[in-house]
């Protein structure tokens, strides 16, 4: 090639790509007849042919010092780390309005009833930071589960759940108790308190509920007040409660936010058979001792047979 | 589609992928142990954003842009070190086999290329690299290094000039020491 030529070095971008054999039909025919009458810019091409071939050596070629094992190893035990705190959630609309589900590889990790999806977001940012991440796809079948339940297409939600957002070991404890209450079956707090040995706490039975971080699965609405009161629900949600209850043949006095004893079946803490409310001298047993069933079919379907003196199956409550 | 999180299809792409984002990072930085580091670096990013890609993205060459970004950013930082490397690489290519690691390797033409491409400036570096050995074509490589498919191509043609140059050169010091 001679350098002092306009037309070599024009032509030098051409005759490389002819080279590489990516060159245009135009560039290609302009390239062969320029080296018709260019013995330099034949050479040039010859040479950058040969280049060509060294340069597809460098493919096959092991590139020395360059063993990628140990970073695979290590890149692996980096994302099995992040994918263990990592958190998947979406936001759904529900016959209880928006949720945002949140799951991990353990399970479960949040049900939050939600007003603005902004706001919610948020709060999941400056719960889990980077670890969170919004991928509907994944939470989706979590969704379709909970939207059969709600639809009452089942009465079982068999999540896995990962209890990463419980504030304390107080807290799982009652969270773990309440998920134990069956379908279709109320305690109180201080039921609770009972049940994990600590009966003295009610109050902070009732706190650990109130920020329950997986409601309907963890069923904090089968939990009410010594007196039958509703008390409250996720903040001032205590519609859902109710109509959660309602859910599971549940008789609630809608005007007074109330469950009235006397018309749900109870199951005295250790028998294994359920009675009217007015057997024996349950009316006057303290609800920390009772659990309290809206219909004979759910008392039935944990196991639990009529009482052989009150007979519940004979004298059924009406409705 | 429902996904599982049990199983995770990133681990097909870290399989597919690793070894060839590495043995590129391994050209990029010219330093082969930091390949370690950016590889992993690469892909812990890539699982980050991974969910938000869309279904039919090309997956390679996304991880290509991924890496090289990094690869940028990390000469941002240590600019420095880089100048010393291309001077390093120049007195290379000078000296030509009397280097004593080069004497070892002088005889393969890969070798030699390899150590002219780690001379060059980072942007014709990474193009010669993604083009020559990874044959990404000039629209990826454009996104990798933010710029036009027409700019990737040339900076392929300037690397691709003085990688000959660089070999000439070598060549010439070679004939030159025979007696």
């Amino acid at each position: 090639m001679n350098a002092e030529n306009r037309t070599c070095r024009e032509i030098e971008p051409d005759l490389v790509a002819v080279a590489a054999g990516e060159a245009g039909a135009s560039a290609a025919r302009s390239v062969e007849r320029h080296v018709g009458i260019c013995r330099g810019c034949r050479d040039e091409l010859a040479r950058y042919r040969v280049l060509e071939g060294m340069v597809a050596d460098l493919r096959r070629a092991p590139l020395a010092g360059a063993d990628p094992t140990l970073a695979r190893a290590e890149l692996e035990s980096r994302l099995a780390d992040i994918r263990s705190r990592m958190v998947a959630y979406g936001i759904f609309s529900s016959p209880l309005g928006k949720l945002l589900i949140a799951r991990s590889e353990l399970g479960v990790s949040m049900v939050r009833y939600i007003d603005s999806e902004r706001s919610a977001k948020a709060y999941v940012a400056r719960l889990a930071g980077d670890d969170a991440v919004e991928d509907k796809a994944a939470v989706e079948g979590t969704y379709r589960e909970l939207l059969d339940y709600l639809n009452a297409r089942s009465t079982r939600l068999s999540w896995q759940l990962d209890l990463r957002w419980a504030g304390s070991d107080f807290q799982r404890r009652v969270l773990a108790a309440t998920a134990q209450l069956p379908y279709g079956a109320i305690t109180s707090y201080s039921g609770i308190a009972r049940r994990i040995g600590a009966p003295g706490s009610v109050r902070a039975v009732a706190q650990a509920l109130r920020h329950n971080p997986i409601p309907i699965a963890i069923p904090c609405h089968r939990v009410i007040g010594s007196s039958g009161d509703l008390t409250g629900y996720a903040g001032s949600k205590i519609g859902l409660k109710e109509r959660l209850l309602s859910l599971e043949g549940v008789p609630v006095g809608h005007a007074a936010h109330k469950i009235d004893r006397g018309h749900m079946y109870v199951l005295y803490e250790g028998y294994t058979e359920y009675c009217l409310p007015t057997c024996g001298s349950l009316a006057t047993e303290p609800m920390s001792q009772l659990t309290l069933f809206g219909t004979r079919r759910h008392a039935e379907s944990v196991g639990l047979t009529p009482c052989s003196s009150c007979r519940p199956d004979l004298h059924p409550i009406s409705a | 589609m429902v996904r599982d999180m049990t199983e995770d299809p990133f681990e097909t792409v870290v399989a597919a992928h690793h070894a060839e984002i590495h043995r590129y990072l391994a050209r990029a930085t010219s330093r082969p142990a930091e390949a370690d580091d950016l590889s992993q670096e690469t892909f812990v990013r890539a699982y980050k954003a991974y969910r938000a890609l869309p279904p039919d993205a090309n997956v390679r060459a996304w991880l290509f842009a991924i890496a090289t970004n990094l690869c940028r950013n990390h000469y941002r930082a240590e600019g420095r070190r880089r100048l010393a490397m291309a001077a390093a690489a120049a007195g290379a290519t000078e000296r030509g086999p009397s280097w004593p690691e080069g004497e070892a390797i002088a005889n393969q033409a890969s070798a030699r290329i390899d150590l002219i491409v780690a001379g060059l400036p980072f942007k014709q570096r990474a193009a010669f690299t993604l083009r020559k050995v990874h044959e990404l074509d000039y629209d990826a490589i454009g996104k990798s290094l933010e710029c036009s498919a027409e700019s990737a191509r040339a900076h392929v043609f300037q690397a691709l000039k003085k990688v000959r140059q660089g070999l000439d050169d070598l060549d010439v010091v070679h004939t030159e020491r025979q007696p």
